[in-house]
């Protein structure tokens, strides 16, 4: 694939394993979460130039609007978490372990 | 009247005579087996068993009667049918006269014996099962009484049940013998399924037999006759009672190998690996066996050595197409082997017990029926002209030399007969001349009607029946006629040979030169170390090896990998590595979100 390409796909699946392999802070997996964002958004800022048509030149400001609601939700996740348990460590939710 | 009619009524008369000691008691309670009434039993058998002979003898009339069928399966059927062809016309008297001789002998010998009705009900039930292999037209009652006349072998080896050598003796008659019967069976499976038929003459009426079914035989008849490679059971079978080594291990049982060659001969003669194989594998046994009767010092077996080098001789015959010459040599063989042995047992229980030939000397004027009895027996197995195993065992070797055959089995025959020469003079010289070596006080005292008359009986067949033979009966091919005075007369030459080499051996003894310990004195009395080797090492590695097979390899597979513990260990495994991802923490869905990028991404790149 053409070196652009290869920059957002590569941008993309570090981000990802970023946020998979990060396991000690949440706020390291929310930044994460922002770069596949990034990533997304590029690609799909590109997709029109590549296709010439103008239809999807929308997607990027839809995705940027989703991203922003996002963040917001992930930062109040982690503000509750801090305020419950002192700390953003991953391992503090578990709720679920048997 | 018609002669067939009169051959089949008179050899089922000649059994029905053998079997009625056996049915008697059963009827009737008041019938009680003795000693006397089964000797009695098997003279009148023999008598009996004079006329199919003599019918054969005039007329040359064979037949085979047939009298009840099993229907097997559909195909194939088993009749229970009873051959009397020459060799069993002839080997019915010859069998009866040398067991009734034995039989009479046993009377004397096992006197003393608390079981004696059943020693003789056993050495009845062997005989009958030799009757049934020799008369048999079919492989599947030559089979009944193959098998027969090995567990009566074990049985009658292995008499005396206290003595650990007597049973470790009868178990490697019957391990050995066994070996031979797989040989037997492949043969058997070979016919049924190939042929179809189990009989005889059905088997061998084709040209060509292909060589399997006939290595099958071989290693039957190296079984059961003791050929080299099978072959220490024999003299080890001498821990039997000396009637039993008489009857069994010299006349008849371990003749039933090469009578099995003998009646499936014409399979044989167009195949000549069958052939060569045999030739050399008898020339080998009948060498191997001499080598070692020269240093043996137990009188019963050197005679057994002996018997198996006369066995080898009689494969070596067969191996030259001449298989009315090796039923030959067991004819007149069974003659002079059995007195031989009757001899040595009423030497042995002369000197109380004594069997060893360094603690014997002088007994030519003590014991001088039997000794000179002992001396016909010993020039007739040397094949001295005229006796009864000259008729056999010079053709043998005139057919060997006039015969296009490997060089190497004529040199090993003739060195097997200057052998036969100098044992039997050995024991001879050892036994009944020179100084007494014996205890002080031995009660010896052959004048005993039971001794004397079956042991003179036996030496006057000896003497006679090779003469018989040759002149009532007309042999199947005929025999070289005209050879060079060096060929005709090898075997006399080989044979004096022998004597002089044995001559020169009595000097050492009376010399008293101590024999120094070198290479062919150690392989002589070791017996070509083949028990020190083979008895330790074949069992273990095959056990052993049965062992990993069975125990570690199938069981242990069956139940530990592939069976109800593999699928444990196996659902264990898996029940490990998912039993992290159910613990609920964050990072497991963390790092499934990571695989499913992954593939995502890698399944796009491949579509692309």
């Amino acid at each position: 694939m053409s070196l652009l390409h290869l920059s957002f796909y590569s941008a993309f699946t570090l981000s990802g394993l970023g946020l998979a392999f990060h396991r000690t802070h949440l706020i390291s997996a929310l930044l994460c979460l922002e770069s596949i964002i990034l990533s997304i958004y590029v690609a799909l800022s590109i997709w029109p130039i590549e296709s010439q048509t103008t239809t999807p030149t929308l997607m990027p400001i839809l995705i940027l609007t989703f991203s922003a609601c996002e963040a917001g939700t992930g930062l109040a996740i982690l503000v509750a978490s801090t305020r419950t348990h002192g700390s953003d460590h991953l391992h503090n939710l578990n709720l679920l372990q048997c | 009247m018609e002669p067939t009619l009169l051959i089949n009524t008179s050899t089922l008369t000649t059994l029905m005579i053998l079997i009625t000691p056996i049915l008697l008691p059963l009827l009737s309670k008041k019938f009680k087996n003795s000693p006397t009434i089964i000797t009695h039993t098997i003279k009148i058998a023999f008598l009996a068993s004079l006329a199919p002979m003599t019918l054969f003898l005039h007329s040359g009339m064979e037949s085979i009667a047939t009298y009840w069928e099993w229907k097997f399966i559909m195909n194939f059927k088993i009749p229970l049918s009873l051959k009397m062809d020459q060799y069993s016309t002839m080997f019915f008297p010859i069998a009866l006269f040398v067991t009734w001789s034995i039989l009479q002998f046993a009377m004397w010998y096992m006197a003393s014996e608390p079981h004696i009705d059943k020693f003789f009900f056993y050495l009845l039930m062997f005989l009958i099962a030799m009757l049934t292999l020799t008369t048999a037209n079919n492989m599947f009652l030559l089979f009944i009484g193959w098998e027969g006349v090995g567990i009566m072998s074990f049985l009658l080896i292995g008499w005396w049940q206290g003595r650990a050598e007597a049973n470790t003796a009868a178990l490697q008659a019957v391990l050995y013998n066994r070996i031979g019967d797989i040989g037997l069976i492949l043969s058997m499976a070979w016919l049924a399924s190939t042929m179809n038929t189990w009989e005889i003459q059905q088997a061998t009426s084709s040209a060509q037999t292909p060589t399997l079914p006939l290595l099958g035989l071989i290693l039957a008849a190296t079984g059961k006759s003791a050929q080299f490679g099978l072959h220490p059971w024999l003299p080890a079978a001498m821990e039997g009672p000396t009637p039993v080594s008489a009857l069994l291990h010299s006349s008849t049982m371990v003749v039933a190998g090469i009578f099995l060659l003998i009646r499936t001969h014409p399979m044989l003669t167009n195949n000549q690996t069958a052939l060569s194989l045999c030739l050399c594998l008898g020339a080998l046994s009948t060498l191997f066996a001499a080598t070692c009767a020269l240093t043996q010092n137990d009188i019963k077996k050197i005679i057994a050595f002996s018997t198996s080098s006369q066995l080898g001789l009689m494969m070596v015959a067969i191996g030259l197409n001449l298989p009315h010459l090796a039923f030959l040599h067991i004819s007149t063989h069974a003659f002079f082997k059995a007195m031989l042995f009757l001899c040595s047992g009423s030497i042995i229980h002369n000197l109380n017990g004594e069997q060893d030939i360094r603690k014997m000397g002088g007994l030519q004027k003590l014991l001088p029926t039997t000794t000179s009895c002992l001396t016909i027996g010993n020039l007739a197995l040397m094949g001295t002209p005229f006796l009864a195993g000259f008729y056999s065992k010079d053709s043998i070797i005139e057919g060997l030399n006039t015969s296009y055959l490997n060089t190497w089995a004529l040199l090993l025959t003739l060195l097997a007969t200057a052998f036969t020469a100098t044992y039997s003079l050995r024991m001879t010289l050892l036994v009944q001349t020179g100084f007494t070596r014996t205890a002080t006080i031995s009660p010896t005292n052959e004048n005993n009607p039971a001794i004397i008359n079956p042991i003179t009986r036996l030496a006057l067949g000896s003497i006679l029946a090779g003469l018989l033979i040759t002149s009532y009966t007309t042999p199947t091919k005929t025999l070289p006629m005209t050879m060079p005075m060096s060929t005709k007369t090898t075997a006399i030459i080989a044979t004096a040979l022998g004597i002089a080499l044995a001559l020169e051996l009595m000097n050492m003894t009376h010399m008293l030169t101590q024999p120094k310990q070198n290479t062919y004195l150690n392989f002589s009395s070791t017996l070509g170390f083949f028990n020190l080797l083979i008895h330790r090492h074949t069992p273990t590695k095959l056990l052993n090896s049965g062992q990993k097979i069975a125990t570690h390899l199938i069981d242990l597979s069956w139940y530990k990998k592939m069976g109800p513990e593999g699928l444990a260990n196996l659902q264990t495994t898996a029940t490990k590595t998912t039993t992290t991802i159910h613990t609920g923490l964050i990072k497991t869905y963390l790092g499934t979100f990571a695989l499913s990028i992954l593939i995502t991404l890698s399944a796009q790149t491949l579509n692309n």
